[in-house]
């Protein structure tokens, strides 16, 4: 059940991002969130994007270690059994893992409320709901 | 743990020696960050008689205590130095994430002295600081030394202050810019940095910040910013921007067409909030922002993010122009080019009065736009006629005469306000430390555009040093001018991020404080009350349309409103501080001792 993103809304003001790093480690810190907006100018204009979980399990997939799982909703990584070794981080598609502290950091929709979307002010993030459920 | 990084950087450009410096808490607890630090960290073996373009003078950079972190836009970052322009201690700040990119290198703040040998940039990061050669960004834009840098350090989300051609050629009006289009504008720093041969700062910081109290702080900051309609789309500021003032100061007749020769403008509605909302791309928000004042716009072959109010102003209705995408493209080639916007057309409408009334001929008039564009190439380049334009309308004035049509206060061209329709915007120009400037407080909000009236002096001394010493605190903990937060809102975000008890007294008097220790600079590099003084038009001229139509706004009830004003800030006649007040405020003691020596 992946983030949706309504990029015409977005500010580029990185809310989402700091109250991701804050909820989860406890620190305002945007390289820290498991998601990544992009709200930058370049010689085209202006360019905006969003980084984040698209739910496609490949990370599981790939685990050497058996560390990662879902649970039909998001990703779960076992500390434990994660010996940081990048596997997830290189083959991610979206390149939105990586590793805090040696282990595999993946976004767990904070349990099934996220902060990023309590916390936009500009109605930017949702939850994609499945084909066929009710919105 | 709190929200404080701990340690400043020390860059001697002349000596190459960088050095890690632990932040003073006790400056912190006087001062707070960005401008109070900003201004602390300046006084610091520092003789405000210094020549402002020698090696001697200081940029000193400063993030806020509350900066990098969720409290809505906090996070903006200061630059003060001694101003070219103006001669007086100058601060200025910029929004955007560059504050928020610079705490996250871990340092507080960056004091860079001494000159390089050559065209250098600083590369500052959370694991190293550098300073490079920069022979590579000569002459460049800033737009392009921001896309050079990127691709030269491959990271596309450093965040660069640059200086463009007018800094470089120490144009005393020249500013800086940031993420391209987010401009730290006012008082000449950038050509500051061009005397110590700094083209550009590239920062990038990886590091987190702590708060004190992590969850108190975002349960209090999510119910401030509902509570004060902070995100609000129905915020005119986000749904216009600072554009939409043009309305308001058209409405009030105070709107400064043709160089403040008139308040009305007869193309305002060309150039007014709606219709540049006509031609906006996106929103842009500044770091841990819900308002996003910031608005792309893109006209024709122009595009910049704004334009904002007091260069839609003076880059139009003073200049006589009333082409939106004319306009645009004013702001854009300033911002390219690395100028103020407001000193640059107000030093133009200067010149373009003098030659209409045939009192010297500067070969440009009022809605001559092609002249103006070419014109601002040939200040940053001091080419020719724009090596006199350079100089700034002050100075100008001194050469070729005209002292009533140099619409500037010691030096600093006013912002878009004619203080006729609102009469004590006239007293915050004069007293702002670092000279015409409207940000050290905003009282036509409560006259013109308020419940007071404006065509009155009446308790207007009080009602200025009042929001000028909220101001001074709040700006000082880098919250933006668009949060109307009160003093006891910020005061508890601060001790949520940094500790201790702020109560709202406190606040005003840390305010207090900051505005006193500028004035101290000031009357220490010469100034005193002589220098306080509206160009003089305003008194002796009439407007001839809407509120302000026929009022006079004479010298005799200005003089008598400064009395009234020096007075309720426990200063004397000459508008110097007491060392009684300085005494009362804990202006620390060695300031004191200089001070004294100074008067």
């Amino acid at each position: 059940m992946p983030l949706k993103f309504d990029l015409s809304k977005c500010t580029g003001c990185k809310l989402c991002q700091l109250a991701c790093s804050a909820s989860h480690y406890d620190v305002f810190n945007p390289e820290k969130a498991r998601l990544k907006m992009i709200h930058d100018y370049n010689d085209d204009g202006i360019k905006i994007a969003s980084k984040s979980c698209i739910f496609c399990k490949k990370c599981e997939k790939v685990c050497p270690e058996g560390a990662i799982s879902n649970n039909g909703k998001w990703m779960i990584v076992d500390p434990e059994k994660c010996i940081g070794c990048n596997t997830c981080v290189t083959n991610c598609p979206t390149k939105i893992i990586f590793l805090n502290e040696k282990k595999s950091t993946i976004c767990d929709l904070c349990g099934g409320e996220p902060k990023c979307i309590e916390w936009c002010p500009k109605g930017v993030i949702s939850l994609r709901q499945k084909k066929g459920a009710a919105v | 743990m709190n929200s404080l990084m701990g340690k400043y950087l020390k860059i001697n450009l002349s000596s190459s020696v960088i050095a890690d410096e632990k932040t003073p808490v006790e400056w912190v607890e006087l001062y707070t960050g960005q401008k109070g630090l900003g201004s602390r960290i300046l006084m610091e073996n520092f003789d405000p008689a210094t020549d402002p373009l020698s090696p001697e003078n200081k940029v000193v950079i400063t993030t806020s205590v509350m900066g990098g972190t969720i409290v809505s836009c906090s996070s903006k970052l200061a630059m003060t130095t001694k101003s070219p322009l103006s001669g007086t201690i100058s601060d200025g700040s910029v929004g955007g994430h560059t504050g928020a990119e610079l705490k996250y290198t871990g340092y507080d703040a960056v004091e860079i002295i001494g000159k390089a040998e050559k065209l250098s940039y600083l590369y500052i990061t959370d694991k190293k600081v550098e300073i490079r050669d920069a022979a590579f960004l000569k002459g460049l834009g800033t737009f392009a030394v921001d896309a050079k840098l990127k691709e030269e350090i491959g990271d596309d989300e450093l965040k660069v202050l640059a200086i463009g051609p007018a800094g470089e050629n120490l144009v005393p009006y020249a500013c800086i810019s940031s993420e391209k289009y987010r401009q730290l504008g006012r008082g000449g720093i950038a050509a500051v940095m061009g005397s110590k041969n700094l083209k550009a700062i590239a920062i990038r910081g990886k590091l987190g910040v702590s708060v004190k109290d992590i969850e108190g702080l975002m349960k209090y900051s999510k119910e401030v910013t509902t509570r004060d309609e902070v995100t609000s789309d129905d915020n005119e500021i986000y749904d216009l921007g600072t554009s939409c003032l043009v309305d308001y100061s058209q409405e009030s007749g105070l709107l400064p067409t043709r160089n403040f020769q008139e308040g009305r403008f007869e193309d305002a509605e060309k150039i007014n909030g709606q219709s540049f909302k006509d031609v906006r791309k996106n929103k842009k928000g500044c770091f841990s922002c819900g308002i996003a004042c910031g608005n792309y716009v893109v006209d024709g072959a122009a595009s910049v993010e704004g334009p904002e109010y007091e260069s839609i102003v003076l880059g139009g209705s003073s200049l006589g122009i009333g082409n939106r995408e004319k306009v645009i493209e004013f702001n854009s080639i300033c911002d390219d080019l690395g100028l103020d916007t407001i000193s640059a057309g107000g030093t133009i409408a200067y010149m373009m009065e003098m030659t209409e009334k045939g009192l010297h001929d500067f070969g440009i008039k009022f809605g001559e736009i092609d002249a103006v564009i070419d014109m601002l190439t040939k200040i940053a380049n001091r080419d020719g006629i724009g090596d006199e334009a350079a100089l700034g309308s002050k100075a100008l004035s001194g050469k070729y005469g005209g002292e009533d049509y140099a619409i500037q206060v010691k030096g600093l061209e006013l912002p878009g306000y004619d203080p006729r329709g609102s009469w004590s915007m006239g007293i915050a120009y004069v007293t702002a430390p670092r000279g015409g400037c409207h940000m050290s407080a905003y009282p036509i909000a409560e006259e013109a555009w308020g419940e007071l009236d404006p065509f009155s002096f009446e308790g207007k001394g009080k009602l200025v040093a009042d929001m000028q010493n909220s101001q001074f605190c709040k700006f000082s903990m880098g919250v933006c001018d668009f949060w109307p937060i009160n003093d006891e809102t910020l005061g508890r975000l601060f001790e949520l991020s940094y500790g201790g008890a702020w109560p709202a007294d406190k606040i005003y008097k840390t305010g207090e404080r900051i505005f006193n220790l500028q004035r101290m600079f000031n009357i220490m590099a010469g100034f005193d009350r002589k220098e306080d003084k509206l160009p003089g038009r305003f008194h002796k001229e009439l407007l001839k349309a809407g509120p302000p139509k026929d009022i006079a706004y004479t010298k005799e009830a200005f003089d008598k409103a400064m009395d009234e004003y020096y007075s309720y800030r426990g200063w004397d006649e000459l508008g110097r501080p007491t060392i009684e007040k300085l005494e009362e405020l804990g202006i620390e003691k060695k300031f004191i001792e200089a001070y004294k020596k100074a008067l």
